[in-house]
């Protein structure tokens, strides 16, 4: 457990909590889904507005909860326009396919434009106590983070590996090549925290309540470290995992003869394929729960809400994986009727382990009236499931 | 719902608490009402609601047509958002549900609340699922190609050529005349055969390419523009193999595959991303994944229509119907294939059995 203790005497740390329930969460939720089939989908857009009002409004923190404020039409008429949009894309590019030359760069500046959209949409169309949120962040810096930093990164890493490689193979001189290869693994350890970090900061730094911002003022540290402990794991569980596919390798060295020769698989080579799957779960999954978890209580950690307000996360990594994997095996067994239930809980979870530490009366947030923006870019981020909304 | 008292709406008394316009500042406040007197309000069945704190003060009221009341939704607190901005909230809903009567918020969080009725609804729910999956998908894509222009199909075999020439590496065919024309000849007999209605309604035209990195194929676009390689023509010289490989692609443009698998996909793209969104990371994965393994079926099912038209087609042409079988049976024997599950095409050995069913089913 982290600090909770208070930045000034006096105020009581808070915990956040989500008072849903599983069985009336259900009822809204089949409702929602009835209704959206019946009218071909038009309902999704209601649904969407139902379901984000009852996520926010059942989550309370000093007894004052969120509310969700857009309307269902405004949502229809963001998703009709970006179909629309799409298509119109889809069949000019089908039919005049030379266009990508100018259409494909386009869209490298089209998709930070519609994240900040949208961005800009959700915070503003949310609020906390009676106090409306609002994102800040320019298309400018959008794209500088989330497509120059990353691109630049693999340029950089690429020519540095790739030249490791040839004095190796090439020259022959394997210190330079060691040299090289190493300098090229020490810019991807330091690349991904650096960029990871803008983002979130790009994010948090943007965000206000009203008129008070939020500020994310924290170091490298945090996130180099949570990159070695993931990293760490999948190194652990290659290892792990090679042992054990040794064996079996051992037991039946013909194990792949015969793959994809249009005969049905043997035993020998399902039990392969479903090491391969196993791996991923107890490798890569868990690295990326590790990840998250660590990152998610770094950032709440070190976010201040002007007014001298505090945040604290204390989400394990193994209860996060825990909930994900049997909440994923419950809907799978139930056929996807246990799905309501498995949010909830999550939802239960995460708020269970955010604190809110006051700086001053939560009474003195104050709201500005501003429009609204564009529910197009909210229909794009629905679509590519990039999650733009409050971090709860 | 048991019917209301109309009087009820008057005289209510709900606790809760009420928020300065734009403001975070909470205070306890208590909602009143009262019959509108002459002039006041929308008319004689409006109310007057007014918010009083805990010292009697007055801190904002209007009549119910002019407040703004968020419908019901589970144990959420009701919200009353006031002409002036004021925002009173309670946990009251009974109170609330008074006020406001009969509307269809309450009538949908009515059919929401936790009774055995959801099972039914649960029941519908599925079976609308599955019907739309199975039959109301493939409604609006025969309405989408019926609404598309033929101009506009016209122009996706040309941009879809231009594709293909480039970024498969297509050159010029290397055949000689005659064996081009040989191979033209053949097309135009099935043409010939075919209904006159299914050939107005397309732009039938026949393209060689030499695709060494492809081999031995052919492929057909959705506005009637079929492709053969050089190499198909070179390894599988016979008439009636040729006649019945042409005859499956003609059967791809005129039953419109090509354009009902891009509708399909787009159409599940749009509904998988809006509507089952909110599913979680490891379950939309399954989602996502699984609809590719359904979708690859759906393309089995077309290859499998084509096959049997093309087993008709050639023999109404007056080529030998076992013509397409020649072919599968020598790629069974190549034995290079993903397992079925996995493949846009069926396996090439249960090809050979079904064609042997449809020359079995010839008239």
């Amino acid at each position: 457990m982290s600090d909770l203790s208070g930045p000034s005497g006096g105020m009581e740390t808070e915990q956040f909590e989500f008072r849903g329930r599983a069985g009336e969460w259900f009822g809204i939720w089949i409702v929602n889904i009835l209704l959206t089939i019946i009218t071909i989908g038009i309902y999704s857009a209601w649904a969407k507005v139902r379901t984000k009002k009852y996520f926010y409004n059942h989550t309370f923190v000093a007894g004052r909860n969120f509310d969700y404020h857009a309307t269902g039409k405004q949502i229809l008429i963001g998703r009709i326009l970006f179909i629309v949009g799409y298509l119109v894309f889809f069949f000019l590019m089908s039919i005049l396919p030379f266009l990508a030359i100018v259409l494909i760069p386009l869209l490298f500046f089209l998709i930070p434009w519609l994240i900040v959209k949208s961005m800009m949409f959700n915070a503003r169309v949310s609020s906390f106590s009676n106090v409306r949120f609002n994102f800040t962040g320019g298309v400018g810096r959008a794209f500088v983070v989330m497509f120059l930093m990353p691109i630049g990164a693999y340029i950089l890493i690429g020519v540095l590996g790739g030249f490791a490689a040839y004095m190796g193979a090439e020259q022959g001189s394997f210190a330079v090549a060691g040299l090289l290869g190493g300098v090229a693994l020490v810019a991807m350890f330091m690349a991904v925290p650096i960029i990871d970090r803008a983002i979130r900061q790009f994010s948090v730094n943007n965000h206000w309540l009203g008129t008070a911002g939020f500020t994310l003022d924290i170091t490298l540290k945090p996130f180099t470290r949570a990159l070695l402990f993931a990293v760490a794991w999948v190194f652990g569980a290659v290892i792990f995992g090679a042992l054990i596919s040794g064996l079996v390798f051992s037991a039946n060295p013909f194990a792949f003869d015969g793959m994809f020769q249009g005969n049905e698989p043997t035993g020998a080579e399902l039990g392969l394929i479903a090491i391969a799957y196993v791996f991923f779960f107890i490798a890569f999954l868990p690295a990326a729960f590790i990840y998250q978890a660590m990152i998610r209580n770094a950032v709440f950690n070190n976010t201040v809400l002007e007014g001298g307000h505090e945040f604290r996360s204390t989400v394990s990594a193994g209860k996060l994986l825990w909930i994900a994997l049997s909440n994923a095996l419950i809907v799978a067994i139930t056929l996807g009727f246990g799905l309501p239930w498995a949010q909830v809980r999550m939802q239960k979870y995460m708020a269970s382990q955010t604190f809110l530490l006051p700086g001053e009366s939560l009474d003195n947030f104050v709201g500005r009236q501003i429009d609204e923006g564009m529910s197009v870019a909210d229909a794009f981020t629905d679509l590519e499931g990039i999650d733009v909304g409050l971090p709860l | 719902m048991a019917a209301r008292d109309p009087y009820a709406r008057f005289g209510l008394s709900v606790s809760g608490h009420a928020y300065a316009p734009n403001s975070s500042r909470q205070a306890a406040a208590r909602l009143v009402t009262r019959a509108p007197v002459q002039g006041e309000g929308s008319g004689p069945d409006d109310v007057i609601v007014d918010l009083i704190n805990s010292e009697g003060v007055v801190l904002s009221g209007a009549p119910l047509s002019e407040i703004t009341v968020d419908p019901p939704i589970g144990s959420v607190a009701r919200r009353l958002h006031f002409p002036d901005n004021v925002l009173f909230e309670t946990e009251d809903r009974a109170g609330i549900a008074t006020l406001t009567g009969a509307t269809f918020g309450e009538a949908l969080s009515h059919y929401e609340a936790w009774h055995p009725r959801l099972i039914a609804v649960c029941l519908v729910a599925a079976f609308a699922a599955f019907a739309i999956w199975r039959w109301g998908l493939d409604l609006v894509v025969t309405a989408a190609i019926a609404l598309t222009p033929p101009v506009f199909i016209e122009q996706l075999d040309k941009g879809t050529m231009q594709t293909i020439d480039f970024t498969m590496r297509a050159k010029e065919t290397q055949l000689d005349e005659t064996e081009q024309q040989r191979v033209t000849k053949i097309f135009s007999d099935l043409l010939a055969a075919l209904p006159a209605d299914d050939v107005n309604d397309h732009d039938f035209e026949l393209l060689f390419r030499d695709m060494p990195r492809v081999g031995p194929n052919a492929f057909a676009l959705p506005g009637g523009t079929v492709v053969m390689t050089d190499q198909f023509v070179k390894e599988f010289p016979s008439d009636d193999t040729l006649a019945g490989v042409l005859g499956h692609e003609i059967g791809h443009v005129v039953e419109q595959h090509g354009l009902r698998r891009t509708y399909r996909s787009l159409g599940l793209y749009f509904i998988i991303g809006f509507i089952a969104g909110d599913t979680g990371p490891i379950l939309e994965e399954i989602l996502l994944e699984g609809n590719l393994i359904l979708s690859l079926s759906f393309s089995r099912e077309q290859e499998s229509e084509a096959d049997e038209f093309g087993v008709n087609l050639t023999n109404k042409a007056g080529y030998e119907a076992a013509g397409l079988k020649m072919f599968f049976d020598n790629m069974a024997k190549r034995g290079i294939e993903p397992p079925e599950w996995l493949s846009t095409h069926p396996n090439s050995k249960e090809r050979v059995e079904q064609i042997d069913r449809y020359i079995e089913a010839l008239p």
